[in-house]
Parts: C-alpha cells; structure tokens; sequence
C-alpha cells in the first residue's frame, strides 16, 4: 500500500508474529504487543490495556504504536532484494545412538525413534518409484506462510525415517504432490485423515479388519506417521509458536487416521470409484477436521435388535460442527445391515443424512465456527448460509450445508456392528499410480 | 457356541485356560439383530469353520467319547521365545521385532543390554522385582518385572528419567489394549514436579507429537499392554471391530498446573502438590469442543452449557474427562466457578436426558438393569420413574473429571469419555 | 526469545538479513554428545538433512513513516478477531484525548480475518496516511 502501519497483537502470538514478518519479508516491522487476551474483555479492560505498558518491549503501549508510524525507518528497514533460508548441511555423521538424539533435539521427528535416513536406506526407498530423485514433487505450508518445496529424495527420507518400505513409497509421494500437511498452524488443533483405495491395500497389506485405525500393520500405522513426518520437515509445521498454534494440541497428529476402505466387505461402491476412479486404481483421498467419535454411543443405539444406524449417526452429528463435514467410517456389518433396511447405494444414505439431520438456526448460530467463518460469507451472500442467517431462530435448518458434506467410507473386522464419525470435510483424491 | 468371528479368540481362550481341545461349535456372524426365522437357518445348516452340520456337530460333542489328550492333566508350559535376539544388523533386528508382533509396527529403539542397563539406572528398584500383573482382556494375566518394564521403555524411545512412570503405569496392571469389540481409548494425567524435571509439554500443542515424554510414555504403555500383557493380537487378545487411533501414543495429559486457576487432579485424589501421581482412564474417546451449541455471545462464551452440551453426545457407561485450556479456566471461575466442584457440580445436575432416553440405550440396558433389579440406587429409580422425568447421565458429580492442558492461543476444551480408575504414585518407583 | 534469536531459527542470520547471499550457521545444527545413556563408540552413520526446500524471502522495504501524527488520518482496521473492535474503540478514545487534531477512521476489514480486502486498501490508500491494524485475539 506504501503506507506507513502499525500491526497490534497480543503478547501470545509474539514469536508467530516475528517470525511471520521476516518470512514474509520484513523482518523489522514494528509489531506492538497488548496483554493477552483481548477476546472478551471489557472496555474498561482494554481501556487499561491501552493506557499501559507493551509486555514484551516494556514501552508505553500507545507511544510505541505512535513511534512505529512516526519514526525514520533505518537503512535494515528500508532494504530490498532476495534473501535465501538456509536449512543447513546436506548430511550429519555420527553414531546411530547420537543421531536419533540429534534429530529428535532439532525438531526433525515425531519425537519417537526414527530409521535414520542414510543415503543406502534413502536409495532402497527411491527404488519404490520410477520419478526421479531431484524431481519437485510439490509445495507444502502447514499455515499461511510461503510454501516450502520438495523433491522425491526429501519425501524419500522422511519415509524412512517414519518406519516405511520402499512399497509404501508412491502413495508418500502422492500424499506429499498434494502440498496437504497433517499438522496446521492453527490454534484450532486440527485433525487429518487418508482414505487409501484399490488393490495396492492388499499389496502393502493394510489392515481394514479387526483394529483397522489401531496400530495393528505397518502400512497403516508408518505411513499415516510419516505424514506427520513431512509435514515438520517439507512443509516446515508443526513448530510450536510459530508454525503451530493448537492450544491444547490433537492426539490423532501422531499417526492421523488411515482408514484403508474394506471394499471386500462393503456392498456399496468404494470412495475412489465414487470420486471417478476405476476400481482397480490405487487412490488416496485426504481429509481435515477435528477428530473421530464412536458412533455406537449416541442415543438411538437403542435395546432394540434391530439398531437404527442412519438414526444413529444423525444423533452422533448433533455437536459436529457443519464448518467440517461428516465423514463415516462404517463397519462392514453396519453397511450390509444399512443395505438390508434399503440404503442400497452410498448416496442413498448420505441424501437420507442431509435432510434428517437437522438443526435450529438458533443452534446453528449458536456455534462459534458459524458466527467466525460462515458469517462473514453470508454477508457476502454466499449460499446457504445468507439464507440461513436471515430465518428466525426457530426455523428448521440442514446441519450440514449440502449433501456433499458427508462422505462414507467401510473398513473393520466385523466382530461387532459399530459405526465411527469424523468431523471431517473432504480435500482431494490422488492417483497413487502417477507415483509407482 | 460362538459366532465364526470368535473362533480363533475361542480356540486361542480355550487353550490359555487349560482346555485346548475344547469341542466348540460355531455358527455364522452375526446373530444380533436376525430374525428368528434367519437364526433357524443357522441351526440348520453347517459349522461355517468345520464345515460340518452344526446340530449334528454339538451332539457329537456331547456324546462321542473323549480321547486321552482330552482327559490330560498336569501344567503346560507357554514359551515366549528366546530371551535375547542377535547379534544381527540394526535393519535385520529391527524387522525382527516387527515381524514377531513386539512392537507398533513403528520404528523402535533396540533394547540391547546397554540401553536397557541405563534404563534401569532410572530407578532404584531391583530388576528382578516383580512389577504386576496384566490381562489386556479376559485371560490369565502374564507378570513382568522391571527389567521386562525397561525392555519396553527403552523400544518406545524413552530416556531413563521417565522410567518411574513407566513403572508406575505397568503396576497398576491396566493395559492400553483393550479385548473388547468396542475399541477403547486409554488416557494417563501426570501431575506434580515430574512434568517440568521430564520438560513434559502442557503447553501449546498439549495432546500432541510435540514432545519426548509425552510421545514416547504413551507409546509405551501400548507396547507394554502388547508384550507384558500380551494384548494387542487381532482375533485373539483384540477384537475390536474398526480399532481406535488414539492407541498409538494413548492420551497422555501433563497437567498445566501453574497457568490453572484450578486445584490439580492429585490434589484433589488427596495427595500433597509435590508428590508426582500418575492417574488412568479408560473408555471409549476424545472429541473436540468446537461443535457445541450454546456458545453465548462470542465476547462472553458460556462454557458450562458448552460442555454440558458435548456431554450429551456421551455414553454414560463412561464418565467424562474433561480437558480446558487454561483461558477457558479463566474465563469459567469469571463466571462463578472458582473450584473444580463447584464447575462438576453444575454440570452433573445440568446434563440431563429422560428417563426415556436413558432406558432405550443399549449400555444402560446392558449394565445398568440388572442393577436396577437388584435395588441399588440410583438405577432402581431411574428405571421405575416415569418416562418423563429428566434425569441426571451419571449418578454422581465425580462421575465428571476437569483438567487443565494448553497454551492459551485460545480457550478451547475437549472432552474426553473416559472413566477414572486409578492414581499411582511415581515417586514409589523412582 | 530475542528477535535475533528467533530469526537464526529461520535461517536467517545478521549478514543474510543486510543482503548479502551468506550461507547461514544454523544455531544448534551440529550433533552433540547424545543423552542415551550408550557410550559414544560405535561405528559411525551418515544421515540425510531431512528438511525441504524453503523459498527464498523477497524483501518488501517498508514505507516511509510520517514527520508527525498531527493533522493526520490513521486508520484503525479490525480484522474480525474477537473484541478487537472493542481494543480499536478505546485507541480511538485513546486518540481523541492525546491527539485531539488526528482523525481516526474505524473500518471493519471484509470477510474472515485471513482474507484481503482490497476496496478498502483503495480506500485507506486514497483517504489516509496511516493504519493500526488489530491482529489478534
């Protein structure tokens, strides 16, 4: 704009803040810093807020934000030109024993033991796919910061790292092509899940029977790390403070959810081939949102022998919030019993969904997701949700804004009748071929 | 008679318990939920596993006589392999280790005598002491000692000063594998000074991979339930239908005790702050606590009827565990609740559903009733009340656990539906 | 953390930061005696820096300031984080007492805090010589 600003942010966010604006550029801007938080506080509060002191710099508040418009810049302020990031060298030597300690001390892992990634297991794993090792294979941002890119061979040591085969390889480097990280800047502590489609589920032997989202397979339990994995180092998350802000953090970062879809058992159609795809092609699809629930325990899993699954699930998607989608992870008995009571295809069932299961637009604004990132879109007229905040409070309302909120997918052992539920929308499918 | 799903788990059972030519008969999967008309078909077809006519098959079983194997007696040993594996390459031992089921199917540190030695500098305890016991389901349970216990911690990628509460976790018997077809979630809250001495994250990122002891305790308590407890086998010691992903790294919650407003959880189990205590849940989940209604106006969130509201998603076979960032603390004792009573209290008596409800849940049905026969309160009123009457999900406030983790960028909560089952003192096993 | 400390994180040391094309010495990049209780012997390994690729920072010079606030126009932008308004309103008052001849102009910035909002840019741009911006939260 070329004119002179001052950002405020409260003292909580002060490294993201730093390191925000030197990424972006300008590693002087003149940040000024209040108390934390501002988010419900008085006037009267703010009042003192702005009347005393910035926390970090110890100034009076108002006088530095008067200094940051007024004050000659410096000759660092006034530079311009390119500057590189360095990540620092190529390889490290070591013992193994200080190795691990070396990467888990400069935030390369998990902060579990790794396979350290040698040049010899690096070159295994390259073998599992015909791209070759300086090829770009796409740009990652676990945030809104620039993206960093990488290559087959950086993909390649993060799966090695995690614990993968070099037969898990193309499907790394299909999740990686996506520039999707399962570790997001937010404070919100998002969650991530992959949905893996096609014959490669029996090749590298995923587990889509008893324990399927447990640790019970290498393929599910390595991959799904090694997601996580490169998401810290392509696409440089998951740093507390700057590149993470998750206030109380999610438990399914670790592996993130792999679901491998039992197709076998299912009597509807896979995902994939839902998504377009041929049967027998390998796909992976991936999703965000907040967590996973077992759906077994919403009221409706009634006494009677004959449970009501499609009730069910609309009563486990009561606390969703339709900001995310729902996407259900059915055991294979719940999808041949939903079959039995006439569901015979996926969409049957998701149409079923989208019209009972409902919500009060009191309810819906209610939700803190619908007032922070859905009513800003209906004052620009977005659809539904301008229709939405126009209606009195006690109109009826869909709880998810359109059919393709939900999606299906089939996976488990059988021993028992359970469906899961993820608050999670739908990103993007990924032919794992392109990758072999 | 078993369904076909259950008939490794059968055999396996049958087998642990002293009878391993037990004549077991099974029949299709499932029976829940078929009509009698279908069930007759079962009866009158075959065995899906032997292949043979079932009816026929529970006669024969009845009456063919036994053979001597079947009349023997006496102990049978049960052999878990050699006690040390090697020399061998880092890659060979590694696979090793994975292909025999001792692991997460994740990389792990090898336990060479080494390692496993300054694991055991951890603690002043013996290494031939006896630890516990531990079933991760209804079979007899396999004891360990600590030398067993440090195996494990060190696989996970733990360092020597969080042995103590690997000990104390592995003591208490309570495995993070469950044998049910529900597939169950497993939690632990640390509490006292051990947090900041390990550099425990409570902070930003509190649930997740940011961190060493966090990461690596909680991984091992799977890899303990899995060697020490020999649980963790699909079809045999875990049936859980579609498996549960927090069994990774389980919940592990360092409670943030100086930004809370709040006494901590051990404090209030009744032990002195300094002491260090390890606490478990179990149960089924942890759910995020951003889809709840009622969050008020935005400038003044109304976090009780948020978490009421959550809790209404629950199954009351558990109990909640409830874990808020220390703004949302904040913001709550601003409303009134400056204890973590006076928050359990208001919820307990908020959280309601009617009778109705409550007896139409299959748990309830299940666990609840046969109580209710017997006369014991509150159930025998819950179940004779008239539909109407709203009533409590639990029966008592302590049914609802408050903790404090986070960073404070936002007030946020997740609830967990975990049920307490007990404290350990780490400091026994330092 | 230091502002210098908190930029090496990045990559991003003193001499980069002046223009010059330096490689950077990365604090803590260097394997040190590990903590796992083994003796340091053993045979020695060669691990891959795992880390991707980072773009290069384009440096935005930052405008010129103003002689005085006197007599100007600053702009106060609320971008949607909560009871940020509220913080701008007491600056505003803030400003009415201590520099009664600034004009200050409250704006709410257009669609969720992320998003750019171009018209008012054009706005503040064409009408002011000044903006505060509330962040967060």
């Amino acid at each position: 704009m070329g004119i002179p600003s001052a950002p405020i942010i409260t003292k909580a966010f002060k490294d993201l803040a730093i390191l925000n604006a030197a990424k972006r550029g300008m590693p002087h801007e003149r940040i000024c810093f209040t108390q934390h938080p501002v988010w419900g506080k008085t006037p009267d509060e703010l009042k003192v807020y702005v009347n005393g002191d910035d926390p970090v710099n110890n100034k009076p508040f108002m006088k530095e934000v008067v200094d940051a418009l007024t004050v000659p810049l410096s000759d660092d302020e006034k530079k311009s030109g390119m500057v590189s990031v360095s990540v620092g060298p190529p390889t490290f030597t070591d013992t193994a024993d200080n190795l691990q300690d070396f990467y888990l001390n400069n935030g390369y892992t998990d902060f579990l033991p790794i396979i350290l990634p040698t040049e010899e297991r690096v070159d295994a794993m390259m073998k599992g796919t015909s791209h070759h090792p300086d090829e770009v294979v796409g740009k990652m941002a676990a945030g809104a910061y620039p993206p960093w890119s990488y290559t087959v061979r950086h993909v390649a040591a993060s799966a090695v790292m995690a614990g993968c085969r070099p037969e898990y390889f193309p499907l790394l480097l299909a999740v990686a092509s996506t520039g999707i990280a399962s570790l997001f800047s937010s404070t919100n502590s998002f969650a991530f899940a992959m949905i893996v489609n096609g014959p490669i589920r029996d090749k590298l032997e995923f587990n889509y029977g008893i324990g399927a989202l447990g640790p019970f397979a290498q393929a599910n339990a390595a991959i799904g790390r090694a997601w996580t994995i490169m998401s810290k180092n392509l696409g440089n998350g998951g740093i507390p403070g700057d590149t993470y802000l998750g206030s109380v953090g999610n438990n399914l970062n670790y592996n993130n959810v792999v679901i491998a879809e039992n197709e076998e058992a299912s009597p509807w159609d896979p995902f994939h081939v839902q998504r377009g795809f041929k049967k027998e092609e390998n796909v992976v699809s991936l999703f965000r949102g907040l967590g996973v629930v077992p759906g077994q325990v919403a009221r409706g899993s009634s006494v009677n022998t004959a449970p009501m699954f499609d009730q069910q699930m609309s009563d486990l998607f009561s606390t969703f919030t339709g900001f995310f989608g729902a996407l259900i992870i059915a055991d294979p008995l719940v999808a041949v019993r939903l079959h039995e009571q006439g569901y015979d295809t996926k969409d049957k069932l998701i149409a079923w969904l989208y019209k009972n299961t409902t919500q009060t637009v009191k309810d819906y604004k209610s939700r803190n997701y619908s007032y922070l990132f859905e009513y800003p879109q209906a004052l620009q007229g977005v659809e539904p949700f301008a229709t939405w905040y126009k209606l009195p409070d006690d109109a009826v309302i869909p709880h998810f804004p359109r059919p393709s909120s939900f999606n299906i997918v089939v996976t488990g052992g059988q021993t028992n009748a359970y469906p899961q539920g993820a608050n999670m929308s739908y990103g993007v499918s990924v032919s794992i071929d392109k990758w072999a | 008679m078993a369904t076909k799903s259950f008939a490794d788990l059968a055999k396996s059972n049958a087998s642990k318990r002293g009878m391993p030519h037990i004549r077991a008969c099974f029949t299709p999967h499932p029976v829940w939920g078929k009509t009698a008309e279908q069930l007759m078909a079962y009866v009158e077809g075959d065995d899906p596993v032997s292949g043979k006519p079932l009816m026929k098959e529970i006669i024969d079983g009845l009456t063919v006589p036994l053979t001597a194997e079947d009349t023997k007696t006496g102990m049978m040993d049960v052999n878990v392999g050699p006690p040390i594996y090697g020399p061998d390459t880092l890659d060979n031992l590694q696979k090793h280790f994975l292909d025999n089921g001792m692991t997460d199917f994740l990389p792990i540190i090898l336990p060479t005598p080494e390692k496993v030695d300054a694991m055991l500098k951890g603690t002043s305890h013996q290494p031939d002491e006896v630890v516990g016991k531990m079933a991760a389901g209804a079979y007899a349970a396999w004891t360990f000692n600590v030398r067993q216990v440090a195996v494990n911690a060190v696989m996970a990628g733990c360092e020597p000063e969080y042995f103590p509460i690997l000990l104390a976790v592995a003591s208490s018997g309570m495995a993070a594998l469950g044998s049910s077809t529900s597939s169950f979630a497993y939690s632990m809250v640390i509490n006292g000074p051990i947090r900041d001495r390990l550099n425990m994250n409570y902070t930003i990122g509190a649930m997740g991979p940011f961190a060493q002891p966090n990461a690596a305790i909680g991984r091992a308590w799977t890899l303990i339930g899995k060697n020490l407890g020999n649980g963790g086998i699909p079809g045999d010691t875990y049936m859980g239908s579609q498996g549960n992903n927090t069994n990774y790294n389980n919940i592990v919650i360092a409670e943030n005790e100086k930004d809370s407003l709040w006494k901590p959880y051990h404090v209030q189990k009744g032990f002195k702050p300094e002491d260090n205590v390890v606490s478990l849940f179990a149960g089924e989940d942890i759910r995020q606590g951003h889809g709840a209604r009622r969050a008020g106006v935005l400038e003044n969130p109304m976090f009780d009827d948020q978490i009421s509201d959550i809790f209404r998603t629950l199954t009351s076979q558990f109990d909640a565990l409830v874990i808020c960032d220390p703004l949302t603390i904040k913001r709550l004792v601003e409303q009134g609740y400056d204890t973590k009573e006076k928050l359990t209290e208001w919820l307990w008596k908020n959280t309601t559903r009617t009778a109705r409800d409550y007896r139409d849940s299959a748990f309830v049905y299940t666990f609840h009733y046969p109580r209710a026969l017997r006369g014991e309160e509150p159930y025998k009123t819950w179940y004779n009340c008239p539909e109407d009457t709203q009533i409590p999900y639990w029966p008592k406030s302590d049914n609802i656990v408050l903790v404090c983790a986070g960073g404070q960028t936002n007030p946020f909560f997740q609830v967990g539906n975990l049920t307490y089952r007990t404290s350990v003192s780490i400091d026994k096993w330092m | 953390m230091k502002r210098r400390n908190l930029l090496s994180l990045l990559g991003l040391a003193p001499a980069l930061l002046a223009g010059a094309r330096t490689q950077a010495q990365p604090t803590d990049k260097t394997p040190k005696s590990g903590k796992s209780g083994a003796a340091p012997s053993g045979a020695q390994f060669t691990a891959l820096n795992p880390k991707g690729s980072p773009p290069p920072v384009k440096l935005i010079p930052m405008a010129p300031r103003l002689d005085t606030v006197h007599g100007k126009t600053i702009y106060l932008v609320d971008t949607g984080f909560m009871s940020g308004g509220v913080l701008l309103q007491q600056m505003q008052i803030w400003f009415q007492k201590n520099y009664p001849d600034v004009t200050t102009i409250f704006r709410k910035k257009a669609g969720a805090y992320m998003e750019d909002d171009p018209p008012l840019w054009k706005e503040i741009k064409a009408n002011g010589n000044a903006a505060i911006m509330a962040i967060g939260h």
